[in-house]
């Protein structure tokens, strides 16, 4: 096991490595003129526009930029935003955005699989009659109706009715209600749909029918077997949440104005600020890559048939 | 049926009263309004788009030059009226030429922190020579410095040589005694604690609007500002304050919360202790929260308007007032396109472009309510620059008779049209001199030409959904007026991000943008589109116009001056060198407080200072009455101020 994670983190630091340093040298083939926003490019001339690259150090020549990056980096400096945020520590961008955004993951996280398990379970122990339909017919819409429709409509309409802020305010409690459900609505609908399915198929396992025909009460198959069984491949996943905990959600974030990091890495992108890309996108690697390692291992310690190491 | 006609009649009868009144006494009409209403001492508002930093001299963002405009004041600023008054200088005097411009400060003012607290630094004289210190060094990275760089004497070539320091193209000079020699080379100086001085290149007639208007000629606590380095003004609690309102708490992306400054020199004309914006990402949830009493303004899009119409809230539906920035269509005179080329250099065939298109039909796309309030002929706009008598700019002739001419004649461009061709086409369509030929505009598009009519015309736009549907309006206009056999004219659409990129000057025919007039002089465009001037993106040779710029410069009085520039843009624009056919105003707004109540900004950012809020939303008809008894007393206020 542990040449295992040996051999994974170092597979995975080479992963990490490979995509940062893809990700930094394709930047620097980005024109120079995207530095600057619209405005400025009419504001400004050229040779104006030339100090302003030097000044930031984006005339050099790509390795010496980053080598440069790498070293701030192992000093703990992760520089400062170009363009989205001119001058402004990194550092204290995260530090600002990353609890924002991770306390509202966390939330809706909870949500999502306390809701959405229960609905799956609800599902399978009414199949094919109105728990399962309700649940269904959940799913199809989540899944089918374009998100920004319900989301909106959840901003507008039941904020009124239910008296709830329509955007986000740290000071108000209620004001995480609505964010929260509606960033759930997605996991909800996906616990809920794999875990039914992973229990349907359970239930018809010959392993099943046995414990049943032999007397055990179904209850304690449901619990014992059928959910423990089914619940295995969802565990996987887990892991991978953390992403989408600190990225957050574009689309809710702006809607009710969450100071979060949805939507920080296109911004990024868009306004060429290579400083925030570059540590998103390493950030972004590095979660990646941990969440599918932990995934692995979380599955190898939940389900014993599973070994993460060749049988001798 | 009688008594709904005597209702009616009542009615009438009641709203000829209370405008017989208005029109008697609006003075009068406009006090009733106020009479008797409390006012709130916090106002509600919102920003819809990242407050990146507060440095006020090399931010680029609209909305951080709003905040900082309220909490560090100038040396002077317009009072309601627009006439300008003290600030943190308490007086002035200029020079004939108007090239020395000597500003006495206010004494005993301090710098104070974002908890309102004093700090040990005093306002002095040197505070705004060291701004233009802290600007004039590349290394800080001004933004829009181009104006106050070629103006003010000397700082050019000190920007210059630092950055030729830097840069290494100059070995034989040391940068921190180019920096030592600051006074010495650059045309600010204090001449004594409470007084500074200007110096500059040129006369500038408009230099207090130039005050208003750039960020560049706000003070700096240098001391302070260099020990912050990089994080000076990064957020809240790394700058000095020294205007009305301190930024007391700063979260980012999310509010903002201004709190009056109790050391503000003009205290007693504060009237909000608090302003407090909020994010909110969108005009759908501002109008909302508006109508929830969430926020005391809002901003309504033309799209909003239509479902406001018949609601409670119809009558607090405004008109946003002004907008300097006109929007025009752009030629390209030296592009890779022998068709193209060929054709916009010949005077009748832009003739046939400036009379080919319906600009109230382009115009309702931005403003469906009232096309015609956001039309504009001039690059400078109406009402934004005035001579000594109070007579507009653009009411100088020959620029008057641009501006109230009728350009949608789609015969006369018809005419204009078959004029070109006569002069630049044989008989048989062959366009004289133009050999076939594939034209490289990539990354925009290539395309064959066949040297033969139609003219191939490249627009390029960005993939805004509204600019697409102006350029197929463009196309279809000019398409339909000059003929399809004419003219071929081909739209290409790029995003917004890679718009700027693809766009270069040699990659396209025509494109649309804007120019905005920044402060009260027409030079602030007009020197900038001359044939060697840095916006003539498009390579135009206009001899006639770049004199008339040179005699404009020289001018002795300010009349004269503009009336050169008068002559000067109406040229440039009715021989369709330049197209400007709309104002960037749009939409309407809804809001709590009493217009007129604030100084007038119309260069600058909009100040809180003054500014009263009611219990509830100004209605029309109140705007109507207040708005007839202001402009009465502008009109006053401009003739006593000459």
């Amino acid at each position: 096991m542990g040449k295992y994670i040996l051999k994974r983190t170092l597979n995975s630091i080479l992963t990490v490595a490979i995509v940062f340093v893809a990700v930094f040298m394709l930047l620097r083939l980005m024109p120079l003129s995207g530095y600057f926003p619209q405005e400025m490019l009419k504001e400004t001339d050229e040779a104006t526009r030339m100090t302003y690259l030097r000044n930031q150090g984006l005339l050099d020549h790509p390795l010496v930029q980053l080598g440069r990056f790498v070293k701030n980096l192992f000093k703990g400096d992760l520089g400062r935003s170009l363009t989205v945020y001119p001058k402004v520590p990194i550092s204290t961008l995260l530090k600002e955005k990353i609890p924002v955004t991770a306390a509202f993951g966390f939330a809706s996280m909870l949500l999502g699989i306390v809701l959405g398990l229960s609905l799956g379970m609800l599902m399978v122990r009414y199949k094919d009659r109105w728990g399962d339909r309700l649940g269904t017919g959940y799913i199809l819409a989540v899944r089918a109706i374009p998100s920004l429709i319900y989301l909106f409509f959840i901003q507008v309409w039941v904020s009124l009715w239910l008296n709830l802020p329509m955007v986000f305010d740290k000071d108000i409690p209620s004001s995480w209600i609505l964010p929260v459900i509606c960033l759930s609505l997605g996991s909800i609908a996906w616990y809920a749909l794999w875990l039914r399915r992973f229990m349907v198929d359970e239930e018809n396992k010959d392993y099943v029918k046995f414990a049943l025909v032999k007397g055990l009460p179904k209850k304690e198959v449901w619990r014992r077997h059928i959910f423990k069984n089914a619940i295995i491949p969802l565990v996987i996943y887990l892991p991978s949440d953390l992403l989408f905990i600190i990225s957050g959600s574009l689309v809710i974030e702006t809607l009710y104005a969450i100071p979060g990091t949805g939507g920080l890495l296109t911004t990024a992108i868009k306004n060429q600020d290579n400083n925030l890309v570059q540590i998103i996108v390493l950030m972004y690697a590095v979660l990646s890559v941990l969440g599918v390692f932990l995934g692995d291992l979380l599955v190898a310690a939940v389900d014993p048939r599973i070994t993460l190491t060749e049988d001798k | 049926m009688k008594r709904i006609l005597a209702f009616l009649l009542t009615l009438v009868m009641v709203f000829s009263l209370a405008a017989t009144a208005v029109a008697e006494d609006p003075a009068a009409a406009a006090q009733a309004i106020l009479d008797g209403k409390t006012f709130e001492r916090t106002y509600n508002t919102y920003f819809s788009s990242s407050y990146a930093s507060f440095n006020y001299y090399s931010t680029s963002y609209a909305t951080v030059r709003e905040i900082v405009a309220n909490c560090i004041d100038g040396l002077v600023e317009p009072d309601i009226y627009g006439v300008y008054q003290p600030s943190l200088a308490e007086s002035w005097t200029v020079n004939e030429d108007q090239t020395v411009w000597t500003f006495k400060i206010r004494e005993g003012l301090k710098w104070v922190d974002h908890t309102g607290a004093e700090t040990e630094y005093a306002l002095t004289a040197q505070d705004f020579v060291d701004g233009i210190r802290y600007i004039g060094d590349p290394l800080n990275d001004a933004y829009s410095l181009r104006v106050v760089r070629n103006l003010i004497s000397g700082l050019y070539d000190y920007y210059w040589l630092l950055d030729d320091i830097d840069c290494g193209n100059v070995t034989d000079k040391n940068r921190d005694e180019v920096v030592a020699s600051f006074d010495e080379m650059v045309g600010v100086k204090a001449i004594d604690e409470y007084t500074v001085e200007y110096r500059l290149e040129n006369s500038a007639p408009y230099f207090l609007s130039l005050i208003e208007s750039s960020m560049l000629m706000l003070p700096v606590e240098y001391d302070y500002a260099m020990a912050m380095g990089d994080d000076f003004a990064v957020d809240n609690e790394h700058m000095l304050y020294c205007g009305a309102y301190y930024v007391s708490a700063f979260e980012r992306d999310k509010a903002i919360t201004l709190t009056a400054n109790p050391h503000y020199w003009d205290l007693e004309h504060i009237t909000l202790d608090t302003v407090e914006y909020q994010m909110i990402p969108d005009g759908t949830t501002s109008l909302e929260m508006f109508k929830r009493g969430m926020t005391d303004y809002t901003s309504v899009e033309a799209e909003a308007y239509d479902s406001l119409v018949g609601t409670e809230w119809e009558d607090n539906l405004l008109p946003t007032d002004h907008s300097f920035s006109t929007n025009y269509l752009w030629l390209d005179f030296a592009g890779e396109n022998p068709e193209f080329n060929a054709f916009i250099n010949n005077e009748n065939f832009r003739k046939a472009l400036l009379y080919s298109m319906d600009r109230e039909v382009l115009a309702a796309l931005r403003e469906p309510i009232d096309p015609s309030r956001i039309l504009r002929n001039t690059i400078n706009a109406e009402g934004a620059i005035y001579d000594s008598n109070g007579v507009d700019y653009t009411d100088y002739e020959p620029l008057k008779t641009i501006k109230e001419t009728n350009y949608n004649q789609p015969d006369l461009a018809r005419e204009y049209m078959d004029k070109a061709i006569a002069e630049l086409c044989d008989a048989d369509g062959n366009i004289i001199g133009v050999e076939p030929t594939t034209v490289d505009y990539l990354p925009v598009c290539s395309f064959d030409v066949d040297g033969k009519l139609p003219v191939t015309i490249c627009y390029v736009g960005t993939d805004d959904e509204g600019e697409i549907i102006m350029a197929q309006l463009f196309k279809a206009m000019i398409e339909e007026s000059l003929g399809a056999e004419n003219v071929d004219f081909q739209i290409q659409a790029f995003s917004g991000w890679t718009y700027g990129t693809v766009a270069d000057p040699l990659n396209y025919d025509i494109y649309f943008d804007s120019l905005s007039t920044g402060y009260a002089d027409p030079s602030g465009i007009l020197t900038r589109i001359t044939t060697d001037g840095a916006e003539n993106v498009g390579k135009y040779n206009v001899p006639e116009f770049d004199a008339l710029i040179e005699k404009a410069l020289a001018a002795p009085t300010f009349e004269e001056r503009l009336q050169y520039f008068a002559e000067a843009e109406a040229y440039i624009c009715d021989n369709g060198f330049i197209i400007p056919f709309i104002s960037s105003l749009r939409g309407y707004y809804m809001s709590y407080s009493v217009p007129y109540t604030s100084p007038l900004t119309l260069y600058g950012n909009s100040k809180y200072k003054g500014t009263l809020v009611m219990a509830e939303p100004l209605t029309q008809e109140e705007f109507a009455i207040l708005d007839t008894a202001y402009e009465m007393e502008r009109e006053k206020a401009l003739s006593n101020a000459e």
